[in-house]
């Protein structure tokens, strides 16, 4: 959770994934897209500034099962591939290769794939609906495609809940194990304001701050959102 | 009889309560809450502090005045379908729905962690009728650790229940009446701004058995999105709650102490630094709840407890002399004007 010292609109913090860290230098990158005040504060934060930081908080992707040599999947919609630095890090250490597909509405919602340039241990395939770069319709549908003649050992995602439920779908037909980044508006982000809930399967709401953000797909009940 | 029971002109069925100890000059932040000790006024609200353990990076629960819990009721409790909480300038608008674990689990899993972590615990408690109501606290009456019970009769985010409870002087006195009946615990009632007259409803409470009043709960507001001309909440309406609300709820709790002077109060409403702290003290609150605070600075009771001690320590004080102090002037005018 992100917020800048003595500000009241927006009054609650942020939450934002880790998009990458260095434990050697300190350094924590975070990936962000102006849409609001609470945004634009930060993207006009003068370096050297003071900004309060509550973290980290939730689980994480996991790697858990996998092996070198296996090849995953890594979806995200827009500004939803924000917590992908630090995964295809992992993946590289680890020896797994991963395809990296990335949507948006039009080329300007992915701006963000030049953060991705030699990151990414594997193919990176852009698409946009309105085909201003890479092929042009959904990025699930793009995904949909190659995900079927491709033997993916897993899918991470991360994007708005549309995506994420059309995703829920792909998986399951392909009995692909997933780990979702789900978003939720979050009021505290350590599970005290329940404000961040997500409709579950076994039980009524899932709390996305401390139960998540990563999900199985399969604990979502889609139907409710 | 205490003095403070004669302040509703009818004789007022209170928890027994032990002789009040004069104030020690060792614990100049402790306060005298009707039959509570607090170790200093500082206390977390419900609905905004979970069940105080999710705090515990953050704050030593044992530092504190008390906590109040989630609401709880007697069954666990799903909560409203989210969008929950919809930011507001200087506050938020929170229609969660009083999602809560259900006292079986809190008597199971939460309470025996917080009697370790020595918390002073307040159970706040609500129902869809009088009788959910007298069964939760039946069922919290044997409890170890609890100190005191606050009813919410004044949430604004269920169908049933809650404010209904708080705004008619009636229904309130009907209920805190039977609750009452069933508890020798220390009983705080938590009033709703929301109610046509909180003066009324105030004595109600007060009359039919309330040892201590909390004010208060959250404002009912709304938002809705400019572009879709739809709520922002998925249940329509919500409570504004945050810095926003200090000034209404500083003037409700300065009007309560007015008509009913001697009645313990705990102000609530925006407090999140020492200065609004003073100034509910000030206007006749004997402890305070933070709030939505919580959520924006996880730590920031404790840091209030720190502030609040130094700034007596300062002034060699005790903080029971803070209390009313805006009350010991001529301030008819500012009646008149909360009136007008």
């Amino acid at each position: 959770m992100l917020d800048l010292p003595g500000r009241v609109r927006p009054y609650l913090r942020r939450a934002y994934s880790v998009a990458d860290a260095d434990p050697e230098s300190g350094e924590v990158e975070f990936l962000v897209r102006t849409i609001g005040p609470g945004t634009a504060g930060l993207e006009h934060l003068a370096a050297g500034s003071e900004a309060w930081l509550l973290g980290p908080l939730g689980n994480r992707f996991t790697l858990d099962g996998l092996s070198a040599g296996e090849r995953v999947a890594v979806v995200a919609g827009g500004i939803g591939a924000a917590p992908f630095p630090l995964l295809f890090k992992a993946l590289t250490r680890a020896g797994i290769a991963a395809d990296f597909y990335l949507g948006g509405r039009n080329a300007r919602d992915l701006s963000i794939a030049s953060r991705f340039e030699r990151v990414v241990p594997g193919e990176v395939v852009l698409a946009t609906e309105d085909g201003s770069a890479g092929e042009k319709g959904f990025v699930t549908e793009v995904f949909r495609r190659r995900a079927e003649r491709t033997r993916y050992a897993r899918l991470f995602a991360c994007g708005p809940m549309p995506m994420f439920a059309a995703l829920a779908t792909i998986a399951a037909a392909l009995a692909l194990p997933s780990q979702f980044s789900t978003e939720a508006a979050m009021g505290c982000g350590f599970g005290a304001c329940l404000a961040c809930v997500i409709p579950g399967v076994d039980k009524p709401f899932l709390i996305s701050c401390t139960e998540g953000p990563i999900l199985p797909p399969e604990k979502i009940a889609w139907e409710r959102l | 009889m205490n003095e403070d029971r004669k302040n509703g002109g009818a004789e007022i069925p209170q928890s027994p309560r032990p002789p009040v100890p004069q104030s020690d000059p060792s614990q100049p932040l402790e306060v005298q809450l009707g039959p509570l000790r607090l170790r200093n006024p500082i206390v977390a609200a419900s609905g905004t502090f979970g069940y105080g353990l999710e705090f515990t990076d953050f704050v030593d629960l044992s530092r504190l005045g008390g906590l109040c819990t989630k609401g709880l009721s007697l069954e666990p409790h799903a909560g409203n379908v989210p969008p929950r909480i919809c930011e507001t300038p200087a506050g938020m608008l929170n229609a969660i729905g009083l999602q809560n674990v259900g006292i079986g689990v809190f008597l199971r899993e939460k309470l025996p962690r917080l009697r370790e972590l020595n918390a002073t615990v307040i159970a706040n408690v609500w129902g869809d009728a009088e009788e959910d109501y007298v069964t939760v606290v039946e069922a919290l009456e044997d409890a170890e650790g609890l100190a005191a019970i606050e009813l919410n009769i004044s949430c604004p985010n269920v169908e049933k229940g809650g404010m209904l409870f708080g705004n008619s002087p009636q229904a309130t006195a009907s209920l805190v009446g039977r609750v009452r009946a069933a508890t020798r615990r220390p009983l705080i009632v938590k009033l709703s701004p929301n109610a046509p007259d909180l003066v009324l409803s105030a004595r109600a409470a007060r009359e039919s058995g309330a040892d201590v009043l909390s004010l208060v709960n959250t404002f009912v507001g709304m938002a809705i999105d400019p572009e879709t001309a739809r709520p922002r909440l998925s249940f329509g309406t919500g409570g504004l709650s945050g810095p926003a609300i200090k000034p209404l709820a500083v003037r409700m709790v300065f009007q309560v102490a007015r008509a009913l002077p001697g009645v313990p109060l705990m102000g609530i409403g925006g407090i999140s630094e020492l200065a609004d702290v003073l100034e509910f003290l000030a206007a006749g609150a004997t402890a305070i709840q933070v709030g939505t605070a919580n959520f924006k600075e996880p730590g920031v009771s404790g840091r209030l407890v720190e502030e609040l001690g130094a700034w007596c320590a300062e002034r060699r004080t005790p903080v029971a002399k803070l209390i009313g102090r805006a009350h010991r002037g001529d301030s008819s005018s500012l009646e008149a004007g909360a009136e007008g």
